[in-house]
């Protein structure tokens, strides 16, 4: 069996997993549904496919360091963004921990590596909850590279919500650091 | 079913390859008569038109917008994936917690320096639904807890909180109040300095808990705020003849819930507002009668105010807090206890402005030197009583402070500060202080 055929049934598996036997996530606040938050990362997209990378321990070592620190994530998909025979780009729906509970949230990268602003979908407790204000989540907006994301100087800190938005904008470097390493096309 | 596509296009690939290579490397020697051959080729072609029919209705499919399921990496591929269940999962237990060490040295009292295992506080939360969770701390301070020590248990929350809408969260129970920067933040990751801010602690008396019901807003516009009613402060603890209330009022008459009087309903009013990156304002107001129904005491109304400010533009960290108290109807009380070292004040004050600066930061390691100038007065003004009998309002309090924190990994940090006393209180004045420190949080 070649690697990429291991990969792939590996990914079958975990998808068969998870059908079967994900518990039902309970979710305290539902701020905007996966399709919406496709739809608003990539309006001109007609289809969203889902994108399956399967990455390399080398590439798995890059990506963690060019990230850098990150706290505890969940669960992670990704989709590609047609729009017809075109690919627009790539939604990400990840999930990383706040203060005590994770928080799910949306960022689109382009074909030319630009970010959208970011959109939270849910978010599980009363503290640190000032991250869904929208010109908070416009940060990201238009942002190209890692060295655009760091956190305080390029995204501001939000006071009294500190590990929450610390935690999506390390949470965003990595997904950042995986297009550059595995989905980008040059 | 994206995975069911690849394979059904992996498949036809495969093939297609093999018609190819057979089509490359047949043999004339091998090959039968023209006729035959004509044959195979024919039945080569309606299958490769049947692939590409097939193919054709694959691609026809996709043209879904999927929306579910969800299609995940590999557990290990995303950095975490596996690490932690979803959050709000009936059930969850979690831990958190912090604590900090210090060693203070008077530089004109070598005598009175104080190494301190002060504060260790563990926290417990329990999700009992999606919408319903316990939240408690417990600390323990200065190391030892006994009747022979200085150290003390303590429950700093302990309260069920119910989200009542996508936005607005209930408590009940004994929780912190939305005063100021500190209060609510208050782990020693989160401030400048060993110690915390004299205003934080002698004004506003961080950390500050009351039992009672709350109720927390948040809009998408940035704006914060917070409403409740609780246990207030308890007058008739005023001790007289102690320093408590110079040091802090506040802090020398609050209850903590510890089998608190309470006849006397307080009530409190927050509003914060973070709608731009970087910038937090915010102002509260707590305000509840002490008297709680003792003898001697009567409406004894305490209003403790303040106003709050922090901007991070770029690599700095500057920050503002006026807090302002005062107690009704203190006269009486005090003219009971004329001659004390420590009467009741009507008002009690203090600031700060801060500055500090990210100079130097690499992974998680990063280094931000410090400045902050406080003037604090726990008794700037006391209630008239009568000629030559009203005490003296103390002299404002200043100090400087200076120094660095020092974070070598994310939640530890390795403080150092030197704070300089100017009391204009020459019969007073507190020594300056040298002082180390280390704390976690988690």
């Amino acid at each position: 069996m070649s690697e990429s055929h291991a990969g792939l049934f590996g990914v079958v598996g975990v998808t068969a997993a998870m059908t079967l036997f994900s518990p039902t996530v309970l979710v305290a606040a539902d701020y905007l549904s996966v399709d919406a938050a496709q739809r608003s990362i990539f309006p001109d997209a007609d289809l969203f496919v889902p994108a399956l990378p399967v990455l390399s321990a080398q590439q798995k070592a890059a990506i963690a360091a060019q990230a850098g620190t990150q706290p505890a994530h969940g669960t992670l998909t990704i989709w590609q963004a047609m729009q017809g025979p075109a690919r627009l780009g790539y939604v990400f729906i990840d999930e990383v921990i706040g203060r005590s509970d994770l928080i799910t949230y949306a960022v689109g990268i382009h074909t030319d590596g630009t970010l959208s602003a970011i959109e939270i979908l849910s978010y599980r407790e009363s503290h640190g909850g000032e991250i869904r204000n929208a010109k908070w989540r416009a940060q990201f907006d238009g942002r190209r590279g890692l060295d655009s994301l760091n956190f305080r100087t390029d995204i501001k800190n939000i006071s009294g919500a500190t590990l929450s938005s610390e935690h999506v904008t390390q949470g965003v470097r990595w997904l950042v650091a995986l297009w550059e390493t595995a989905l980008s096309p040059s | 079913m994206f995975v069911r596509v690849q394979s059904s296009i992996a498949r036809a690939a495969r093939v297609g390859m093999t018609i190819t290579v057979l089509a490359l490397f047949t043999t004339p020697a091998r090959a039968a008569t023209e006729a035959d051959l004509e044959a195979k080729l024919q039945l080569l072609a309606d299958q490769i038109a049947a692939l590409q029919g097939e193919v054709a209705a694959l691609k026809a499919d996709r043209r879904v917008v999927v929306t579910e399921p969800l299609v995940a990496l590999t557990p290990g591929e995303s950095p975490g994936v596996g690490a932690t269940q979803p959050g709000s999962a009936t059930g969850q237990l979690s831990f958190s917690g912090y604590g900090e060490l210090d060693y203070a040295r008077p530089t004109d009292d070598s005598s009175a320096t104080t190494a301190d295992a002060h504060r260790m506080v563990l926290g417990v939360a329990y999700q009992f639904d999606d919408k319903t969770r316990l939240v408690s701390e417990v600390e323990f301070e200065h190391a030892i807890t006994s009747a022979e020590d200085d150290g003390e248990t303590a429950v700093e929350m302990l309260y069920i909180e119910r989200m009542l809408s996508e936005q607005v969260y209930g408590r009940g129970g004994l929780f912190l109040i939305p005063s100021g920067l500190l209060n609510e933040n208050h782990e020693p990751t989160r401030y400048y300095g060993v110690f915390r801010n004299r205003v934080e602690k002698s004004i506003i008396p961080t950390t500050w808990r009351e039992g009672g019901m709350m109720v927390e807003g948040k809009t998408a516009s940035g704006i914060r705020w917070d409403v409740g009613m609780t246990t207030g402060f308890n007058l008739a603890n005023w001790d007289f003849n102690s320093d408590d209330g110079r040091k802090s009022p506040l802090g020398s008459i609050h209850q903590e819930m510890a089998e608190a009087q309470a006849s006397d309903v307080s009530g409190f009013v927050a509003l914060n507002y973070t709608g731009i990156p970087g910038l937090l304002l915010g102002a509260s107001v707590f305000s509840g009668d002490a008297a709680q129904g003792q003898p001697g005491f009567n409406d004894n109304q305490i209003t403790l105010w303040e106003a709050h400010a922090r901007w991070t533009p770029g690599r700095w960290d500057l920050s503002a807090l006026y807090a302002r108290g005062d107690i009704d109807n203190t006269a009486d009380i005090n003219a009971l206890n004329l001659g004390s070292p420590t009467p009741i004040p009507e008002t009690f004050f203090g600031w700060y402005t801060q500055a500090a600066f990210q100079l130097w930061q690499r992974d998680t390691a990063s280094l931000y030197p410090f400045m902050r100038f406080e003037r604090v007065n726990t008794a700037s003004q006391y209630a008239h009583i009568a000629a030559g009998l009203t005490p003296q309002s103390a002299p404002d309090q200043d100090i400087l402070v200076a120094g660095f924190n020092f974070y070598f990994a994310n939640g530890v940090v390795v403080k150092a500060d030197y704070q300089y006393f100017d009391g204009n209180n020459d019969d007073n004045e507190p020594s300056n202080q040298f002082d180390l420190g280390i704390g976690y949080a988690f």
